[in-house]
């Protein structure tokens, strides 16, 4: 055991916030549904450095490194509160790379290493959130292509994206899981309406009408009615860097100032309140190293990564939490930093995959508790 | 002791329920928030129907209480515990309406302040009945549930009770605010048990699932907890102790069941279109109003064991 990065990886640390103090005032990481062009260019930017494909084949057009540089990127970047780790570089690299075809490569891959092109998560559905296998929209084969009709929702910054990347039914509508496949569909193409979604604090979702879309059969990634695997495999890939604790750390420095601020920095309550959270930010940095650490030695981590998000978004809450209840109705007033981490916070055992659907993960692989859901 | 409502509560909760339905309800409350407005046409319709005298004329506190209960379990958009319970606590029984409360040792948001024409002000331990212009009290963006509006600058005309009328509003205040939560979190709990009867994931209605289930009966518990502290609360007169458990009480359990209810719905809970949003947000500002749970529980220790002497 060892619980120290080498002197190569501290240095590409502090290389990563040399870049970061440039974009100091952006708050991407919160507001990239209204700051869209501002955090592309911060994902041009990187792509420049080769930091959007640092994990890639070198043959791909990669930097080679090990997953421990993008963990420590997107924990600088979470916690500089610049933005969140973009899908394209993420799930969608990571399948084209392992699945996609060479046409599929050539096609997508220089635009999402350059931070040029992004993508909209297509999975869930009215119908479908925590049970995504039941997902309607259907993919129906038409000579060399599919003709897509469904609708799709809760799609992140669907309104700036690109791409969708979809997950659709090919096979028989009691498929379940089997009968699934993955396309990649222009968010112009004729039969694609995106419409936002009505949420409560304008939160960026959107939802995704499909009506006769025409989608070639080389668009389809990985085998048809074989995209669970490479979701399941995809997902848990991401994990090491979906939750950065560096947002954490900040948060509770966030969280601190506010308080000092009111003057309450001396107040028994207050200290033992943050002493507490202090702890957790610790102890949830642990886990996201143990799913890092996983994912290093090639075990399976979805499990551990299981736990992770449950820590890390439960820490979050609280904190955000313990500014609103430590400081009052003030803090409920729009736009002062408490109720913005409060708001921000509350998504945070909902998307992604529920707490619920976590624990359930811990219970049946780590305790071998059985049962089916 | 007797649990139920003798034939006359029943009668008067009937009626209430009544124009509540008619006058009230999510998709009212919804409308209204959009432009923060004020939901004065149902505050007459209770005056008029002779509620928001329940407290001083032939029925009394718990009657005034069962109405406050109702008119949040309704999302209605209208300062009805100033009027129905707070304020004849006081025994000032005709102010300007609508009535908005204030404390003056609390910076924060006032809810219904930006359309008040009454702000009844909790100043140490004397109570004043300010009067207010419209403009007086600024309106403040805010997504927690209520028209809110910050406390005027300038210095207002009001007329002030006797000395220890700070004290008393206080009590009353407090038990209202844990009948408002009671009946929120009603609201908010009926319409996340409604959704998991209806919503099927793996095949099968999510209510279902008894990991889900046990969240649920936990806040039916504790929800039927607070209501019966603070109807208690109300029929004693609102003593010091009763007023502050049932406020910490309440407090507590609205951030219990905004968590459970928002995690139980979802996405969807998050959504305009969905109704929660109307109850849960508003916890949030019950919850924190008056110093919050922790306020609230020094109350109950100062009240049970004394002030306790300073050590030196
Ligand atoms: C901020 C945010 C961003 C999102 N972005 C995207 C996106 O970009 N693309 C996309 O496709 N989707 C996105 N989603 C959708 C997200 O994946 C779903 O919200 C999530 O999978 C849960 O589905 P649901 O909301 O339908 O809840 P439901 O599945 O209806 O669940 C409701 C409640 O029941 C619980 N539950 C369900 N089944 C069980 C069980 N068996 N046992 C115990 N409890 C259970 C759940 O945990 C939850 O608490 C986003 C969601 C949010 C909140």
């Amino acid at each position: 055991m060892n619980f120290r990065f080498s002197p190569e990886e501290e240095g590409f640390r502090r290389e990563v916030r040399t870049f970061l103090a440039d974009w100091a005032g952006l708050d991407g990481f919160f507001t990239q549904g209204h700051r869209w062009s501002e955090v592309h260019d911060l994902f041009r930017a990187m792509g420049t450095r080769g930091w959007l494909s640092l994990t890639w084949p070198e043959a791909l057009g990669g930097l080679g490194r090990p997953l421990t540089y993008e963990y420590l990127l997107w924990d600088e970047v979470g916690y500089a509160r610049t933005a969140r780790n973009p899908l394209s570089a993420g799930i969608v690299a990571r399948t084209l790379v392992r699945h996609g075809s060479d046409a599929q490569r050539e096609r997508f891959l220089p635009g999402i290493r350059s931070g040029e092109i992004h993508f909209s998560l297509g999975y869930s559905e009215p119908e479908a959130g925590s049970d995504l296998a039941a997902l309607r929209t259907r993919a129906e084969r038409r000579g060399d292509a599919y003709v897509v009709t469904g609708q799709k929702c809760w799609q992140s910054y669907a309104g700036d994206m690109d791409y969708l990347w979809l997950l659709a039914r090919t096979g028989a509508p009691d498929s379940r899981s089997a009968g699934l496949s993955l396309f990649i569909v222009e968010l112009d193409a004729p039969g694609v309406t995106v419409g936002r979604l009505p949420i409560v604090d304008d939160h960026p979702l959107y939802e995704i009408h499909l009506d006769g879309v025409v989608v070639s059969e080389d668009r389809r990634v990985g085998p048809e009615d074989g995209a669970w695997a490479l979701m399941s495999e995809a997902l848990a890939d991401e994990r090491h860097i979906q939750f950065p604790p560096g947002r954490l750390r900040r948060d509770l420095e966030e969280v601190w100032a506010f308080l000092c601020e009111q003057g309450l920095e001396r107040d028994a309550e207050v200290r033992s309140t943050v002493a507490d959270l202090g702890v957790r930010v610790l102890e949830a940095e642990m886990h996201a190293l143990r799913v890092l650490d996983a994912m290093l030695r090639g075990h399976d981590a979805a499990s551990a990564a299981a736990a992770n998000k449950v820590v890390f978004t439960v820490t979050c809450q609280a904190i955000a939490r313990a500014a609103v209840d430590l400081c009052g109705p003030e803090a409920l007033v729009q736009g002062t930093r408490p109720e913005l981490l409060w708001r921000q916070s509350l998504w945070e055992t909902i998307g992604g995959g529920t707490s619920e659907i976590m624990r359930s993960v811990v219970a049946r692989a780590d305790l071998g508790l059985g049962g089916q859901r | 002791m007797d649990f139920e409502p003798d034939a006359e509560q029943t009668e008067i909760q009937q009626a209430i329920d009544a124009l509540l339905e008619r006058h009230a309800g999510p998709a009212r409350a919804i409308q209204l928030a959009a432009h923060a407005g004020y939901d004065q046409p149902l505050e007459d319709a209770l005056h008029e129907a002779g509620f928001l005298g329940l407290a001083t004329a032939g029925a009394g506190p718990l009657e005034a209480g069962l109405l406050v209960e109702s008119a949040a379990r309704a999302g209605a958009v209208a300062s009805v515990a100033a009027a129905a319970l707070v304020a004849p606590g006081l025994e000032w029984a005709s102010l300007p309406r609508p009535i908005a409360l204030a404390d003056a040792s609390e910076a924060g948001p006032v809810r219904f302040a930006a359309h008040a024409r009454t702000l009844l002000l909790r100043d140490g331990d004397q109570a004043l009945a300010m009067r207010l212009a419209e403009g007086d009290a600024a309106p403040v963006r805010s997504e927690y549930g209520y028209p809110m509006g910050a406390l005027p600058t300038r210095s207002l005309d009001g007329e002030p009770l006797a000395a220890g009328s700070g004290a008393t509003l206080l009590r009353w205040w407090r038990v209202a605010l844990a009948l408002e939560i009671a009946g929120t979190c009603d609201g908010a709990l009926a319409i996340t048990t409604a959704y998991l009867k209806d919503r099927r994931q793996f095949g099968r209605a999510i209510g279902s699932f008894q990991a889900v289930q046990h969240r649920l009966a936990e806040c039916a518990i504790a929800i039927e907890g607070v209501r019966w502290l603070a109807r208690e609360a109300a029929y004693h007169g609102a003593p010091d102790e009763a007023a502050a458990v049932s406020a910490a009480e309440a407090a507590r359990v609205a951030q219990l069941v905004f968590a459970e209810t928002h995690q139980l719905s979802g996405a969807i809970g998050y959504t305009r279109e969905h109704d929660l949003h109307v109850f849960s947000m508003r916890l949030q500002t019950l919850r924190l109003e008056l110093g919050g749970v922790g306020a609230h529980r020094r109350a109950v220790a100062t009240s049970r064991f004394g002030a306790g002497a300073a050590r030196g």
